[in-house]
């Protein structure tokens, strides 16, 4: 193995920190829907690490569960998304105060 | 591989694809459709009972059937029956999306079929987000509501970022353990709690996985999403998918082989806290269906005396009240249904003078509210006896006495519910509530089985220690 699994643990660990802050600190719902993408993505990275560090295919087949169900995701949220921006004319999250 | 094993999910998953070609294929015709669903939701009962004794792990034993989560998924039929059976009035819906409706729900009752026999994280992961991503949909899916659009949003944005860091968690999980499976993960992991990695990926894997689970401190979306969504969508969160959330704990809990005292310590932790927090903001709550969110917080603190006693006799006893709690709590929604039949939300006070307008639902309410309360001879006292017995043979004193008087709180605000139906005068005049023959023999039923099961707990017991037993394999 050329990069040692702690190198691509700490990658991982940066891209999901980022995301956590996008999805937490911006307000457009877009951009949250992205923050957990990237959050999402950086499981996958740490799962194929883990799967080249144990040469076992676990880590691997995760990641291609992961991206299906990313891609399930984005649809889903989009779809409400829209939906919303349809009823109240606005994506940003501090119009949706009614609960 | 033996499909045979396989046999509840494969039966609904067909019946997801028929509702998917009716869906595209023919036009609404409310009428029609709830027939339809409810004849497939019936002889779904049928088919999960007639499984009920198979045994065997599938898919490289990611997947296991056992007496246990073949008990949970005749649960499951027997709550996606009843939430069916709710729907004669969906108004709350909209009529050209009724199809839709129905076989949302059959696909998150498949997914919860699924989440009870995993046995690894592939597998836990996959059927929780299926689960997931159908009430994402169910929840906004109410009509003319704003509301319902915002709880929607919000609770897709809050379950994908905690799936998201619940997925982390096992990656680290799995780079530092060396393997998926749920059962060597809880075996292996007490010893490597030094190593930071570990450490950092059981905590992201849990917070992820009690946020789904909305036990407390995550419970927090819970009380908007109950509100914003159809009454009978709310039913349907708070009775059949609280079930499958017992029955994946008790798998996790179990499978750690018991009995480690870190593992007791946060447990008796989180089962103090989600009660006394549950049961104290309940207090204040105008809206029946918060009420009825914040006594389900309550009620996973119950739940949790249950699993920290590590004992058959706890997991039985967990197993019955798992049982009492869908009947209870079906009991209630029903009666929230048919009182608000325009598919509005109910307040506490619109139930004023309830039992003029008719009797049976105010008894039936009475029966749930008291079961909920733990009033005897209901079986949410003989539930509630078992739970706390088990935890006292472990000597867990300290908890049983908190936990009774938790009993006592909330028994404040489930007689406010009582003395609304009952003691109350309504401001205006309301007219009476006509029940159709079907819906006054299930409410006859329900409220039988509540008093009857709690008298005579014994066959009931008997299933749920042969169950208890299955899942520790003794």
């Amino acid at each position: 193995m050329i990069v040692p699994y702690g190198h691509v643990l700490l990658l991982a660990g940066i891209l999901f920190v980022l995301g956590l802050v996008c999805a937490v600190a911006r307000r457009n719902l877009v951009m949250v829907l992205l923050g957990v993408e990237i959050m999402l993505n950086a499981a996958g990275i740490a799962f194929v690490g883990a799967a080249l560090r144990w040469q076992q295919l676990e880590g691997q087949v995760f990641v291609l569960f992961i991206m299906t169900l990313a891609a399930a995701e984005v649809s889903v949220g989009l779809a409400l998304i829209v939906r919303a921006y349809r009823r109240t004319g606005s994506i940003d999250q501090n119009t949706y105060d009614l609960l | 591989m033996n499909w045979g094993l396989f046999v509840p999910e494969l039966y609904y998953l067909a019946v997801c694809g028929i509702l998917l070609v009716l869906s595209m294929v023919t036009k609404p015709n409310p009428g029609r459709d709830l027939v339809t669903v409810l004849f497939f939701a019936a002889l779904g009962v049928v088919v999960s009972l007639v499984s009920v004794r198979l045994e065997g792990t599938l898919f490289s034993a990611a997947y296991r059937v056992d007496l246990f989560s073949q008990v949970f998924k005749v649960l499951l039929a027997v709550g996606f029956l009843l939430i069916v059976s709710l729907c004669t009035e969906l108004h709350g819906i909209d009529e050209g999306h009724h199809l839709e409706f129905y076989l949302l729900l059959t696909t998150c009752t498949v997914a919860m079929m699924l989440l009870v026999s995993s046995v690894e994280l592939l597998t836990i992961y996959v059927a929780l987000e299926l689960s997931s991503y159908s009430l994402y949909l169910l929840v906004p899916l109410r009509r003319g509501h704003d509301a319902a659009v915002e709880a929607g949003i919000k609770y897709l944005l809050v379950g994908t970022s905690a799936s998201a860091v619940m997925l982390f968690g096992f990656a680290c999980l799995y780079g530092v353990i060396h393997t998926t499976q749920v059962a060597e993960i809880v075996r292996v992991l007490p010893g490597m709690l030094g190593q930071p990695v570990a450490t950092i990926g059981l905590l992201l894997a849990l917070c992820g996985f009690f946020f789904k689970l909305a036990v407390f401190p995550f419970h927090f979306w819970a009380p908007g999403v109950y509100q914003g969504a159809a009454n009978q969508v709310t039913a349907f969160i708070a009775t059949a998918s609280k079930v499958a959330a017992i029955a994946i704990l008790m798998r996790i809990v179990a499978l750690s082989g018991g009995g480690d005292a870190y593992l007791v310590k946060v447990l008796v932790a989180l089962s103090i806290a989600s009660m006394t927090l549950g049961n104290l903001v309940a207090i204040r709550q105008k809206d029946m269906k918060r009420l009825l969110a914040y006594s389900t917080v309550a009620h996973a603190g119950y739940v949790l005396i249950g699993l920290l006693s590590f004992s058959p006799s706890g997991y039985a006893s967990t197993i019955f009240y798992a049982f009492a709690y869908l009947v209870m709590k079906f009991t209630c929604f029903l009666v929230l249904v048919k009182v608000a039949a325009d598919g509005s939300d109910l307040q506490i006070a619109q139930l004023a003078g309830l039992h003029r307008r008719s009797p049976l639902l105010a008894m039936a309410l009475m029966v749930g509210v008291f079961g909920l309360a733990g009033i005897p001879p209901t079986v949410g006292f003989t539930g509630k006896f078992l739970l706390f017995t088990a935890a006292i043979e472990k000597g867990h004193l300290a908890l049983v006495f908190i936990a009774m008087i938790n009993v006592v709180i909330s028994l404040y605000y489930y007689l406010l519910v009582v003395k609304a139906a009952y003691l109350l005068e309504p401001d205006e005049d309301r007219p009476r509530i006509r029940l159709s023959a079907p819906i006054t023999l299930l409410l006859w039923v329900l409220v039988t089985v509540i008093v009857a099961a709690g008298v005579f707990p014994t066959y009931l017991l008997g299933v749920a220690d042969a169950a208890a037993r299955a899942l520790l394999g003794v």
